[in-house]
């Protein structure tokens, strides 16, 4: 059963073929294997959200897959976000809104703002509340979170006029 | 945690996956969205010597409409049917579940089958399948069978599921136009499974309650159906009354046990605060 | 010499530290690079709370394929001394705890063995192989149950599971009870909590040369974590190196030391290999130090006017099975008798203060320490004040507030209040939270759409700083109160500055930084903050308790002025002038009233270092690097008001805060939008404490809430948002004019929740002394009140 196996995974655009054990979870994967070490792990029970990431442009808790099953996926971490030069605008209303302390959950709620953004452009307070339960933040109290989420709405907005 | 070690296969057909089921008996575990089962995993309380991967079989992954029944696929994932324009138009029930199940994450990864399949007594959907006349449709080696939603869910975490056997998929009953339904829960904080809820639906004509379906999820050992409160309703005015009624019924027919999170008289309690909020504020579809 | 740069601090300058967190490229302790050879570990934690080990086999798990080594209790014995902590009170009960339990366990989750392996997967693998037998004996977890005369003896050096009985009185006392117009008492129940940060707990001990041992741990004490490490494992100091890196989240549990951290140095110099272990949130809960399992029984006598003229209080905390490092068992207990007196003129004053063991988790720091249950109780005081004599809440603590006029003043326990806005932070609050239209509206019913409607109040005054004196008044003498500053110019006239803390996401690269560029006279982007590591810059108390600002900042000025005069005493030189004379302002020197006549730093520090041909003045010494120490007063006290507004729904018993004021007053403020970031994250934590949280034993010792689906966070729709405002009042007695304020949010939560509640039932006649307030509790006090 400790046999390894092969996998094939697309991570932040590029191909990566490994071998791993059936039981290796995405998240140690993705942090050890590939070095991807931005993806943290704060419960491997499926609450947290440190582990957030984007599979097949969706957010998952990387701690509940295995790398195994999902072979073939397309996978997003917040190394992906931005460029040498430039914050994502989501990061960078993290910084100006002041919405991270320690760090250790904001990669996580960066991925989960992506998906909200990108499924609701102009979403209401009430609905980035509802989307960033999926991630637990023990420093900030949420409210620069939403406030960041709130402008970083604004600003893809005006940079992708619909 | 990390999980122990096992053996991973991936069919690509559901025939392949009862193939595996019948190879490996009772040391399989279906893995779907595994967001119930991999946390287990992790804590080292479920440790299957196999897991039999779903997420090939792209068969399973459906929503369609077989007579009077809406048919969800195994490989339905939750937020796939909770944004399905079919589900919002034939189940408005299940629409209006899922956004309480779980968080968004693990609705991305969830399929509805998986939740049923795992049999929580916290879990909204086993209560909703029961509140829409589910039929789970249960696939083996040896063939197909059709199990009603009271006949499938036995006990905490316990199913009728045979070993070798897979939930294919689970029917459930088209609602009519005219129906309202609702689903109320009350939790101990946001990330929190719920300490008890209420799913229901009902319909009336001329002032006249014609059906109503209660189940009750987060009050017992297993998801229940609320037949003494839905009787109270049918042939009623839905006034006061009648609403009253229907919870005294209610509370009278659940038999919750506390736990940390809430005790038992308050679960009581509020299946009743529940039903009553549910029949007050009950969206029409 | 004077110095006129644009003051940097009281700018919310944006954090440095933000940039590379936000990339994905924090380096928390398990995203460390590691050498191929790291060893992992994984503990074998015991499922008994109290429980004879008659026998341990390691022969599975030794025969997996991958696992190194296993050792138990008695291995680890003869590598490190039991570990106590060290506390000077009279009549303390000293006791030691060994690192893995050799011949009995305590509480649920103790390790009593540690595999050693290749990966952390097979180190799991052998961990579930050991087999050890154990002889199950009685357990006691209560409270109260602990000193019962047949309660199970949970440590054998804790005679009747007394860790420390602490006592207190003013001669006034009786005399104050006896001219009472009322006496009000209550009895107050605080569940147990922990603070769980996102980051678990972890170490990588890494053997290198010349020092023998290189040690990362995700602690907030790194240098007394050096010295405990030097002691108990008794290895040279000097040989070791304590790196903190990125911390993710540390509220006071991560300034514990735990035995995971000397199994693992110790495996490391034993095995001459890296070891590496990463907590997972399952040993987490089990294992990380708890807090709040109190007790308080107050009363108060008071007037007709509601004046308090003497305060009793039976306070009784629990320490869990042993008492933990550096702190000690007594740490709430001694806070919360010496916290209580709060910013009230409370002149006649007794306490009894004890702290038992039981079979339970050891109990150390959680922001706030003590402080949530204190201020529970006085706040509550105050409330049931107000109600038994038909007042006003906010009147009732503006009538026995020590008002502005007055300060500076000594309290009853010896603590002296500098600076501070107790009357203007309440009146500044109940202005922004429109207290008396709220009461106005309530006034015609408190149940209204089926909610009842209710506002709390919390005003309090929140220790930080604490210097020597302090810890030496609560028994804590070998915990030292100072930090220290290096301020080094380089040759190229950037500025590094060294300073003795550890962050934890408080931003200190920023913060520290806008400290030393105002008291050098540099840029602010011309200044480097190093810290969490003991190899650079010298000792210090590090990071809890409200601390770095006043005690860090206080230090850094200091070693800032030393290399500022040093560097005007050159420039003076140079430019043929007096020290006196020369200006230091935005990284340049310049002769008074001649701006022409300058210099940049790096000119200046190019003498300094020899590396132009100007010579340096007779007598200076090469380099510029100044180093100072500074211990602040006995305690730096902040104070703050919190109103809380919330709606009890009169169905279901869930409470929806409708509104949440907090004024502020940590005297000067170095960052705004990191000091309301502190006060909003500690908010949320008070939120959590004060409505959901709660860690169970059942009655036998067994944990009941061992993952975060049973112990339960406040998440993203349960935080509501915030009015902050702020009132400085510079602290007189800090260099610096700094006080702390990173406990203050949650200080004030839990009161002014719970008294919002209570305030919202009142008329239900119902009593609300507990927490947390879920809603099964509070609909049950709502059906038995008949509401």
């Amino acid at each position: 059963m400790n046999d390894e196996v092969p996998v094939t995974v697309t991570v932040n655009g590029r191909t990566r073929q490994s071998r791993v054990e059936p039981r290796r979870l995405l998240v140690d994967f993705l942090r050890h294997d590939l070095g991807l070490t931005g993806t943290h792990i704060g419960c491997e029970q499926g609450v947290c959200g440190a582990c957030t990431v984007l599979l097949d442009g969706r957010t998952a808790r990387s701690c509940l897959h295995f790398a195994v099953a999902v072979d073939g996926s397309e996978i997003r971490t917040v190394e992906d976000l931005a460029s040498l030069d430039e914050l994502h605008p989501i990061q960078e209303m993290f910084h100006r809104k002041h919405a991270l302390q320690c760090g250790f959950c904001t990669p996580g709620f960066l991925l989960t703002t992506v998906e909200l953004l990108e499924r609701t452009a102009e979403p209401d307070e009430a609905a980035i509340r509802e989307a960033l339960m999926n991630n637990v933040c023990r420093c900030t109290g949420y409210a620069n979170i939403v406030d960041a989420v709130a402008e970083a709405a604004v600003e893809l907005r005006r940079r992708n006029p619909a | 945690m990390k999980p122990a070690p096992f053996s991973f296969v991936a069919p690509e057909s559901l025939e392949e996956v009862v193939r595996a089921l019948a190879e490996h008996g009772d040391d399989a575990r279906i893995l779907a969205g595994g967001q119930s089962l991999v946390p287990l995993m992790n804590l080292r309380l479920a440790r299957p010597e196999v897991l039999v991967s779903i997420n090939r079989c792209h068969e399973l992954d459906y929503i369609r409409l077989v007579d009077d029944r809406l048919v969800v696929g195994a490989l339905v994932r939750q937020i796939d049917a909770e944004t399905s324009l079919l589900v919002r138009a034939e189940c408005p029930l299940l629409a209006t579940a899922l956004p309480h199940v779980g968080l968004p994450a693990t609705r991305n990864r969830g399929t509805v089958c998986g939740s049923l399949a795992h049999c929580d007594p916290l879990a909204e959907l086993p209560a909703v399948a029961l509140a829409l006349d589910a039929e789970l449709v249960l696939t083996s080696a040896a063939g197909e069978r059709r199990v009603p939603a009271d006949a499938f869910f036995i006990t905490e975490m316990t199913t009728c599921i045979e070993p070798g056997e897979v939930v294919a998929a689970v029917a459930l009953a088209r609602q009519d136009p005219s129906e309202r339904s609702a689903l109320h829960e009350v939790s101990n904080g946001g990330h929190a499974f719920p300490v008890g809820g209420v799913a229901l639906r009902w319909a009336s004509a001329d002032g006249v309650c014609t059906m109503a379906r209660i189940a009750a999820f987060g009050v017992g050992s297993v998801a229940q159906r609320l037949v003494d409160a839905e009787e109270a309703l049918v042939g009623s005015d839905l006034g006061p009354a009648a609403v009253a009624a229907a919870v005294a019924a209610a509370r009278a027919e659940v038999n919750p046990t506390g736990d940390i999170h809430a005790d038992a008289d308050y679960r009581r309690h509020l299946v009743g605060v529940l039903l009553e909020r549910g029949l007050l504020e009950g969206e029409s579809p | 010499m004077s110095s006129d740069t644009q003051g940097a601090v009281g700018q919310s300058v944006l954090r440095r530290e933000d940039d590379y967190l936000l990339r994905g490229q924090g380096r928390f302790v398990d995203d460390l690079p590691t050498p191929l050879n790291t060893l992992h570990l994984a503990f074998v934690l015991s499922p008994y709370a109290h429980a004879r080990i008659s026998e341990i086999d390691a022969s599975e798990a030794l025969a997996l394929d991958g696992v190194v080594d296993v050792l138990t209790g008695a291995d680890l014995a003869a590598m490190v001394k039991p570990i106590a902590a060290q506390i000077e009170l009279p009549g303390y009960s000293f006791n030691t705890r060994d690192v893995l339990a050799a011949d009995e366990v305590r509480f649920a989750g103790e390790a009593v063995a540690v595999v050693v392996a290749e990966s952390q997967y097979l180190a799991e693998d052998g961990a579930e192989l050991v087999q050890v037998d154990y002889e199950p004996l009685p357990v006691v977890t209560d409270i109260a149950e602990a000193t019962d005369p047949d309660a199970p003896q949970v440590n054998p050096t804790v005679p009747g599971n007394v860790y420390f009985e602490g006592r207190f009185a003013t001669e006034g006392v009786a005399a104050g009870f006896e001219a009472a117009a009322h006496v009000i008492a209550e009895d107050f129940h605080s569940n147990r909590v922990t603070a769980v940060p996102i980051e678990p707990r972890g170490c990588l001990a890494v053997p290198e040369q010349p020092a023998n041992l290189v040690f990362y741990s995700s602690t907030q004490i790194h240098h007394l974590l050096r010295t405990a490490l030097a002691e108990f494992l008794d290895v040279a100091e000097s040989t070791l190196r304590v790196v903190v890196p990125d911390v993710g989240g540390g509220f006071g549990i991560k300034a514990a030391l735990y035995p995971e951290e000397f199994v693992c140095a110790a495996l490391a110099l034993r095995l001459r290999r890296p070891v590496k272990w990463i907590q997972d949130r399952y040993g987490a809960l089990l294992t990380d130090v708890h807090a709040r399992d109190n007790h308080y029984r107050v009363e108060a006598a008071i007037d007709d006017d509601g004046i308090v003229l003497a305060l009793r209080a039976e306070i009784r905390t629990n320490g869990g099975a042993y008492s933990a490092l550096p702190f000690g068992c007594t740490l709430e207990t001694t806070g919360g008798a010496r916290m209580i007196v709060g910013p009230y003129r409370i002149t006649e004053y007794e306490y009894t203060a004890t702290a038992v063991a039981t079979h339970t988790a050891p109990v150390l720091a959680y922001r706030g320490v003590a402080q949530p249950v204190c201020f529970m109780a006085i706040e509550g005081i105050m409330d049931r004040i107000a109600r038994r004599l038909e007042l006003d809440p906010a009147e009732v603590r503006l009538r026995n507030m020590v008002p502005t006029a007055e300060l500076p003043w000594t309290n009853i326990v010896g603590v002296r209040y500098d600076t501070g806005s107790f009357v203007e932070s309440l009146e500044m609050a109940m202005e922004m939270a429109n207290y008396d239209e709220f009461r106005a509206t309530q006034a015609q019913g408190r149940l209204v759409d089926g909610k009842y409607r209710g506002i709390g109040i919390c005003s309090f005054t929140e220790v930080s700083g604490t210097g020597a004196p302090g810890w030496r008044a609560r028994g804590l003498t070998r915990l030292p109160g100072f930090d220290s500053g290096t301020v080094k110019v380089e040759p190229t006239g950037k500025v590094t500055a060294f300073v003795s803390h550890a962050h934890s996401g408080q931003g200190h690269f920023t913060t520290f930084a806008q400290v030393v560029a105002d008291a050098l006279g540099a840029r602010l982007e011309d200044v480097t903050v190093v810290e969490g590591d003991t190899a650079a810059g010298p000792y210090g108390t590090n990071t809890f308790a409200s601390r770095s600002a006043v005690t860090g900042g206080g230090a850094l000025i200091r070693a800032s002025e030393k290399a500022r005069l040093k560097l005007a005493r050159i420039a003076a030189f140079m430019l043929e002038s007096t020290p006196e004379d020369i200006v230091v302002a935005d990284g340049r020197m310049h002769v008074a009233g001649v701006p022409s006549r300058g210099l940049s730093f790096q000119e200046v520090a190019e003498t300094a270092y020899a590396m132009n041909t100007s010579d340096l003045p007779e007598g200076e010494s090469f380099g510029i690097e100044e180093t100072d120490f500074y211990d602040p007063p006995l305690v730096t006290m902040a104070n703050a008001t919190h109103i809380a507004q919330v709606a009890v729904d009169a169905g279901d018993g869930t409470v929806d805060i409708e509104g949440y004021t907090v004024v502020h007053d940590c005297g000067r403020v170095i960052n705004p939008m990191i000091v309301d970031g502190q006060v909003m994250g500690g908010v949320a934590q008070g939120v959590g404490e004060a409505l959901m949280e709660e860690f169970v034993y059942d009655e036998d010792g067994q944990v009941r809430t061992a993952t975060l689906i049973d112990y339960l966070l406040p998440s993203s729709v349960d935080v509501p948002n915030f009015q902050i405002a702020h009132i400085e009042s510079p602290s007189i007695d800090t260099v610096g004019g700094f006080k702390g304020v990173g406990e203050g949010g949650l200080i004030g939560a839990v009161p002014a929740l719970v008294n919002a509640v209570a305030d919202a039932l009142s008329d239900l006649d119902v009593n609300v002394n507990t927490k947390p307030l879920r809603p099964a509790l509070l609909s049950r006090l709502i059906r038995e009140a008949g509401g």
